[in-house]
């Protein structure tokens, strides 16, 4: 089965290291996830806009046991969800700190959109995130 | 402030659908024990303790299992109906599955057919074998279960994950500690050691051994996650009239149910820490005619212990933010203020996929007829409180349920 062209051009943004959240041309707001009819005002004319790629980390988690099948030699990894300032929310990937742990995070924080290698979106195609500087 | 929106069944009416019986067999790993075999027996003893046969029932729901496919086949297309013998007369037999809210769904459903006529007497079965299935199998199949695979299971997410956030955020907006979290544990453990059908019926938990147990996902621990267990419960409903036709004197009717469907994939709910219960809530109270304060006992789904403190909050038994310290300060606890999912809920008495929170609604039904063993009946029970949770806690179902004496 083909992956859907609205899952297409999502993961060419992140692999040309940009986060793009849907935008409704008619009404003007931004959908995430991406829909095939805008849940607002049921228009199928939707295009992209790219996030400023700033936010707030609702929750997060990190993961050390019991990764599903082709993702054990990623763990551990920290999963969160983050509030976009754009309004939408989504789930990512969160970068360690310095130390290869994340005991620094905490709910609420800022965090920031971090760019990946194009391979990397190949392999795991989510966003990742972390801690906002300053 | 949810709309007014009424039951159109009146108490005691004739057509008011009542449950008059419940079974149940031993839940933990049971390897020997087969699925077809399972559902049989707990369909037998759901029969006689409503005072029933087979032949009785027209209408057979049947909650899903999540180990197998062929299973599932199995049910959909109506095995029950030949293992009882009731081919050639039963008029349907059909599934029923919203995740770990089935059961709350399948008494909706239940209780529209008996009130409009389109069933008498219905059987409701389930049974789960993942206490006997291939773990890592079961692992990844969860992670593909209420999580949108295009979307969200390249971050690698599955079912501890989601725990781990929801209560990494509950415990963030309450201020919960640790300790605190592990006490919600403490006490369905405790409900547990008086279950002899609970996987750990002979076993006592502590804080300090909870705490000290691996991390699996922070912040939870491994004794914070539910273990996966076999199952199997059956229950059966009937009109008012049908109950009384055969001198049943006692049964439980439904007061009112409530339901809000939050989101669909876990990144998608506003509030991890709050979820659909106050709506639910709310829609379920109107139509009940009470609130929490009058109920005797409360049985809400517990996968997690936040799924639990966050359900108790949004149904009004604890405080916004103190359902944790509600459960450390012991009112859940066999003699607290309000027993607390009385068979030892999923944490304790075993995680059968979607027959957890079945098995919570089958214990609630059985205090409400007072049937439990007396070491773990409550007093006098009236009264439930019944909680549901599906896929990634993408709703909240309540179901207010009473003791109703049936006129001679």
């Amino acid at each position: 089965m083909q992956t859907p062209v609205i899952v297409r051009e999502f993961r060419a943004g992140l692999a040309a290291g940009d986060l793009l959240v849907q935008s409704c041309h008619d009404c003007g707001k931004p959908n995430m996830w991406p829909r095939y009819a805008c849940p607002h005002c049921q228009s199928e004319n939707l295009g992209w806009l790219k996030s400023a790629g700033t936010g707030t980390l609702h929750s997060f988690c990190v993961l050390r046991q019991g990764a599903p099948e082709g993702y054990e030699e990623d763990l551990p990894y920290a999963i969160g969800v983050v509030k976009l300032d754009e309004g939408v929310q989504l789930a990512v990937r969160l970068e360690p700190q310095s130390d290869g742990d994340w005991s620094a995070y905490q709910c609420d924080d800022r965090v920031e959109f971090v760019a990946v290698d194009a391979a990397q979106i190949e392999k795991r195609p989510c966003a990742t995130f972390r801690r906002a500087v300053g | 402030m949810a709309e007014e929106w009424k039951l159109h069944v009146a108490p005691g009416a004739a057509n008011d659908p009542v449950f008059v019986g419940v079974g149940e067999i031993p839940t933990g790993k049971f390897p020997e024990r087969g699925f077809i075999q399972a559902l049989t027996k707990v369909a037998l003893l759901a029969l006689k303790d409503a005072g029933m046969v087979p032949r009785d029932i027209d209408t057979i729901l049947l909650i899903p299992n999540l180990h197998g496919a062929a299973d599932q086949a199995d049910l959909v297309f109506s095995r029950m109906v030949e293992e009882l013998g009731i081919h050639g007369t039963c008029k349907s037999s059909y599934m029923v599955h919203s995740g770990g809210s089935t059961s709350d769904n399948a008494v909706r459903s239940a209780h529209g057919l008996i009130a409009t006529g389109h069933a008498q007497n219905v059987l409701v079965l389930q049974c789960e074998r993942w206490g006997s299935a291939d773990l890592n199998e079961m692992i990844t199949m969860l992670s593909k279960n209420g999580i949108p695979g295009e979307w969200e299971l390249p971050t690698g997410i599955q079912f501890n994950a989601i725990g781990a956030m929801i209560t990494r955020r509950y415990m963030h907006a309450s201020g919960s500690t640790a300790a605190e979290m592990a006490s919600v544990c403490v006490t369905l453990r405790n409900w547990a050691n008086l279950n002899e059908n609970a996987m750990f019926y002979h076993k006592p938990l502590t804080v300090e051994q909870i705490l000290a147990s691996r991390m699996v996902a922070d912040p939870l621990h491994s004794y914070e996650c539910p273990p996966m267990a076999d199952g199997a419960c059956a229950f059966v409903m009937t009109s008012t009239e049908n109950a009384k036709k055969r001198g049943i004197s006692n049964a439980v009717r439904v007061a009112g149910s409530g339901g809000c469907v939050s989101h669909y994939c876990l990144s998608q709910e506003k509030d991890q820490a709050v979820l659909g219960w106050p709506l639910a809530a709310e829609r379920a109270w109107n139509q009940s005619g009470w609130g929490p304060q009058d109920a005797d006992i409360a049985e809400i789904y517990d996968s997690y212990a936040a799924v639990t403190t966050i359900g108790i909050e949004g149904i009004g038994i604890a405080e916004k933010g103190e359902g944790a310290r509600w459960f450390a300060e012991g009112n859940g606890n066999p003699g607290g203020k309000l027993p607390m999912n009385t068979n030892g809920g999923l944490l304790s008495a075993g995680h059968t996929g979607v027959g957890g929170g079945t098995a919570l609604l089958v214990e609630g039904i059985r205090q409400l007829l007072h049937r439990a063993p007396s070491k773990r009946q409550v007093e006098d029970c009236q009264r439930a409180i019944i909680g549901g949770s599906g896929g990634s806690y993408m709703d909240a179902q309540i179901l207010l349920l009473e003791r109703t004496k049936l006129g001679a």
